[in-house]
């Protein structure tokens, strides 16, 4: 039952592509790819809320025997478990979603039935990634929606912005690919198997106390391997220093931004690091958590000053994707899987949202468009048509053109202040509110429980980025929705999108609501797994307790008062309701106190500058020069990139390629030279005289020889007989004289 | 040795055959070199008569006379012109010639002087008996027999192919 | 007339046959010293018989006849092939008649 659901859920997608890239060799399309590819996705969807049921607490995974080398076999196989139906149900909904908003918003593009292959195969390579039990598999899947990501950054690739920046997605990815290759490497040496669960599978054999006590370097090693599988994540969820691929792969369509940069592909490297959990040590956490934090704060300053409004909401997914590998890092395991479910939800409705707005502005272009050409221009025209204003930002996306949206677009309008509110951390009604405190109190009980200064340190970025993140969602909001017309020209064309996007967009606010998800969540089988190489330190004595996140997930996701949960957990652990539970509890009241404060703090000074016009932001800008400089230019990074590791890497080329040139060619060619001049020389002169001479001497000899003794066979018969008789005279004087 | 007229016949005989066969050698005239061989030939018949080979002498002189030296002389008329009836002779081919037929004239008259079991075998002077009704059962009844038969075929044969050979082509 | 008279004779006429084989330039000629060869050996084969077998035995004789018959067929196949070579050449002087000269 498991099996054949999976099996449909990845073969939907995959057929819809595969029908596509089938009648593609004969150069035609399905009459109505997007139907096909939505009707697979919802099929999937649907088999992915059946699954709900199959899921067991202790599960096995359903393999089968792929490629066996030697003595080795890699198998291919699905595992199901409670965090694999999360993220299925999390995949196929956005993806659905996302598809039937495509049908509006790609609608007259030249390409359209090929969007919706890529965003099937899309759906398929993810799904694959999320069912795999083993590390082959995940990196198949892996690679698979990078290359999806690729082709669909790169969808209007007539505009070099976006082929440049497919490309850039690629590579960068690709840095931390390497990465997770040499990692799953090190475990393959080491375990002589990429499986991951079953009696052989590497989770199966750290947990052996064998392991930790036979092999000192063991748990060193597994640092290194988890720190290297991590840079995987690195490049996918596009954690500082990889990160400054997912703002330019904006240049894709939008519903892509929000399916595959936001909500599902990124989130693919939380889901491996979070797969990976139990090979986890201290150190590999503690730079998985620094990286998060970072990348946390890093991105949501960047946000704060970007005027593109997918790039907002680009930098916002880097913070956001930052904050869960923080949780994940600091062994909140749960809060970071829920925090990715959160998000997945509320991003993808805030990039839809924001493609509603774009389609809004790109209906004017359309107009424009009919108005002084035939009306058969196309979307990625407008874009190169705005490009060639030079303009650096696409004026339909430029929040400076829009605002006071509200009355043209109520229903997007709407929903996007939904996810706002939840992003932003708005307490006690919105899903993000919950997760992000889930997280926050996770750091905070953590460095509580273990008294870690490190911890204190990510709790205090994970806050100011809490609180920047309010800011920059509110002004986003502020500035599209809310004040006068900027642009009054763009503003008296937009309208409303049709209900075609406008639905998905309902349902993902819908979603943004925890109580809405209570009734397909099932709290029990979220189990955190053991990490056996950390324990708490000596100081501390306390195992970290795995029901606890659990249980306030439960919580956070069902609404569940707290004192129900609490009480619940007190009756489930009478024994271990000890100081961590109550450590954690209280770093959970403190964060959440914390948060809303921070929450409020972000949101009224928003208001204040951008609604309300109390300060201005250019001022402060003036007043902060260097740092308005530093978040401006995304703290140099691309430009390090650009003048240090691409410069240098020019640089490298250019003096490979001189000594290819001169080095290289030169040895080359100077053998040549003397093979030629010299022993090609000598061999010609061998071969025309000695070779040559013997066999024209030999041959002359013969000749000559041949027209003297030729003279012998004179044709007379009298000479013969001469000759006989003479011969015959001369034996028998011979023999005579004998 | 005892010059009987007996004796006196034999060397006149073979001096004959000599001078006759020394002509055939050396005389120009082709026609002239043919009458001497038939002189040789006669020469020799009589020699087989000193041998007490009557039948031989006989066929000597029919086959050898009567038929091949006819034949000679019919090759002569139907192969030279009058020009060249005359037959030329290099000196250093006659030198030569002469050199090796004198050296293997030589070396025969040598190992006749020289092979003692050869010495002394006289005329013993038994009875002539008539051979040919002798040689007329060897062939025809005993042990030459088959030779006989084979020598007729290949006379045949011979007659055949130099019919065939000297014929003109004949068109097909 | 012992033995040796008639080889003698004999060898006379063999080396005046081979000189003539040798030194005549017309193939009739070249004929009549092979007859002379033939004639020799015939002789030499009664003479044997004659001194050498008892007197009862002619076998020398026999052989002597069929000598001459191969003489006879030698003869008339001699002349045939010097007609065609006549009518081949124009000539039947031996050196002429030199087409596989080397």
């Amino acid at each position: 039952m498991v099996v054949s659901l999976i099996s449909i859920i990845l073969l939907c997608p995959l057929a819809a592509f595969a029908i596509f890239a089938l009648l593609g060799l004969a150069k035609r399309n399905f009459p109505r790819q997007d139907y096909l590819s939505t009707a697979a996705m919802l099929v999937a969807l649907v088999c992915s809320f059946l699954l709900l049921w199959e899921v067991v607490p202790k599960p096995e995974p359903h393999t089968v025997d792929w490629i066996s080398l030697g003595k080795i076999t890699f198998s291919m196989g699905f595992y199901l478990d409670s965090v694999t139906v999360i993220m299925l149900i999390v995949v196929t909904l956005v993806s659905s979603l996302v598809h039937i908003f495509s049908i509006g918003y790609m609608h007259g593009d030249p390409r359209y039935p090929r969007f919706f292959a890529y965003l099937s195969l899309f759906s398929f390579s993810m799904l694959f990634l999320v069912v795999s039990d083993n590390l082959l598999g995940i990196y198949i899947g892996w690679e698979l929606v990078g290359l999806c990501s690729y082709l669909l950054i790169g969808f209007w690739f007539e505009k070099d912005s976006a082929a440049n920046a497919c490309k850039k997605a690629f590579l960068t990815t690709r840095v931390g690919d390497v990465g997770m290759f040499i990692g799953m490497m090190m475990l393959f040496a080491r375990f002589d198997t990429l499986s991951l669960y079953g009696d052989n599978g590497i989770f199966t054999r750290i947990t052996n106390p064998e392991y930790l006590t036979a092999d000192a370097s063991g748990i060193f090693w597994l640092s290194i391997a988890g720190v290297l599988i991590f840079c995987g994540a690195v490049g996918k969820s596009a954690q500082v220093p990889l990160h400054t691929w997912l703002p330019d792969a904006m240049e894709g369509p939008t519903p892509v931004s929000a399916l595959i940069h936001a909500a599902t592909m990124v989130a693919a490297g939380v889901y491996l690091t979070a797969r990976m959990f139990p090979i986890l040590t201290p150190s590999s956490s503690l730079v998985i958590a620094y990286v998060g934090g970072i990348t946390a704060l890093v991105a949501a300053t960047i946000a704060i000053v970007r005027f593109d409004i997918k790039r907002v909401l680009a930098y916002s997914t880097v913070s956001q994707l930052g904050y869960m590998m923080l949780a994940i890092g600091a062994g909140s395991y749960v809060a970071g899987l829920f925090h990715l479910t959160t998000h997945a939800f509320f991003k993808a409705l805030l990039f839809l949202g924001s493609g509603s707005v774009i389609h809004a502005f790109h209906a004017m272009h359309a107009h424009h468009d009919e108005e002084h050409a035939n009306g058969e221009e196309h979307k990625h025209d407008d874009h190169s048509l705005v490009h060639a204003h030079g303009s650096e930002i696409p004026s339909d996306q430029d929040m400076r053109n829009m605002g006071g949206l509200r009355r043209k677009m109520p229903w997007t309008f709407g929903t996007m202040l939904v996810a706002t509110l939840s992003i932003s951390g708005v307490p006690f009604i919105f899903s993000g509110f919950w997760s992000k405190d889930k997280i926050l109190g996770g750091v905070l009980g953590r460095a509580m429980e273990w008294n870690s200064v490190h911890h204190y340190v990510l709790f205090g970025m994970a806050l100011l980025a809490a609180g920047i993140t309010a800011f920059y969602m509110f002004r986003l909001i502020f500035m599209t929705f809310f004040g006068e017309p900027r642009n009054q020209e763009m503003h008296d064309m937009a309208h409303e999108s049709p209900w075609v996007m406008v639905v998905p967009l309902l349902v993902l606010a819908i979603l943004s609501f925890p109580v809405v998800n209570k009734w397909w969540f099932n709290k029990d089988n979220i189990i955190r797994p053991e990490q056996p190489h950390i324990h708490a330190p000596q100081h501390a004595q306390l195992g970290p307790d795995t029901k606890i996140d659990g249980a306030n997930f439960g919580i956070a996701f069902f609404g569940i008062s707290e004192t129900e949960a609490a009480e619940e957990e007190g009756e489930k652990n009478t024994k271990k309701a000890d100081d961590a539970y109550y450590i954690h509890k209280l770093a959970h009241n403190i964060a959440m106190v914390l948060s809303i404060v921070v929450a409020g703090v972000g949101i009224l000074l928003s208001w204040l500058f951008y609604h309300r016009r109390r300060f201005s932001a250019e001022s402060v800008a003036t007043t902060f020069r260097p740092a308005y400089n530093l978040f401006w230019n995304k703290y140099y990074f691309d430009e390090f990139y650009d003048g240090v590791l691409v410069a240098l890497t020019v640089w490298k080329s250019r003096l490979f390629a001189k000594f290819d040139l001169s080095a290289i060619d030169g040895i080359v060619n100077g053998v040549a030279t003397i093979t030629r001049q010299v022993f090609a020389a000598f061999i010609g002169f061998f071969d025309n005289r000695v070779v040559d001479g013997i066999v024209n001497r030999v041959a002359e000899v013969t000749w000559a020889a041949g027209g003297r003794i030729r003279r012998i066979q004179t044709g007379a018969i009298q000479t013969y007989l001469f000759v006989v008789l003479g011969g015959i005279v001369l034996i028998i004087l011979i023999f005579r004289a004998l | 040795m005892d010059f009987t007229l007996k004796t006196f016949i034999f060397y006149g005989f073979a001096l004959l055959t000599i001078a006759s066969a020394l002509a055939v050698v050396t005389v120009r005239n082709i026609v002239h070199a043919a009458f001497a061989l038939m002189v040789t030939l006669f020469g020799v018949a009589g020699l087989y008569v000193f041998l007490q080979a009557d039948f031989l002498a006989a066929t000597q002189v029919i086959v050898y006379v009567g038929g091949i030296l006819v034949l000679i002389l019919f090759g002569v008329m139907m192969t030279s012109g009058r020009l060249e009836m005359r037959i030329h002779i290099e000196r250093g081919q006659l030198l030569l010639g002469g050199g090796i037929s004198l050296a293997l004239l030589m070396l025969l008259l040598t190992v006749i002087a020289n092979t003692p079991k050869w010495e002394n075998l006289t005329d013993d002077g038994t009875a002539f008996a008539p051979t040919t009704k002798r040689i007329g059962e060897l062939i025809l009844k005993e042990h030459f027999l088959l030779p006989f038969e084979v020598a007729s075929v290949l006379l045949l044969v011979a007659l055949i192919g130099a019919a065939l050979i000297s014929r003109k082509e004949v068109r097909e | 007339m012992s033995l040796q008279h008639y080889l003698v004779i004999s060898a006379i006429l063999f080396s005046l046959g081979i000189f003539a084989v040798l030194t005549r330039k017309n193939a009739i000629s070249i004929l009549m010293g092979i007859e002379l060869i033939l004639n020799s050996c015939n002789l030499n084969f009664v003479a044997f018989s004659r001194f050498v077998t008892p007197p009862e035995n002619i076998d020398g004789q026999i052989i002597a006849i069929f000598g001459i018959v191969l003489a006879a067929a030698e003869a008339a196949v001699f002349l045939a092939i010097i007609l065609a070579i006549y009518r081949e050449f124009g000539s039947i002087r031996p050196d002429e008649v030199d087409t596989l000269k080397g």
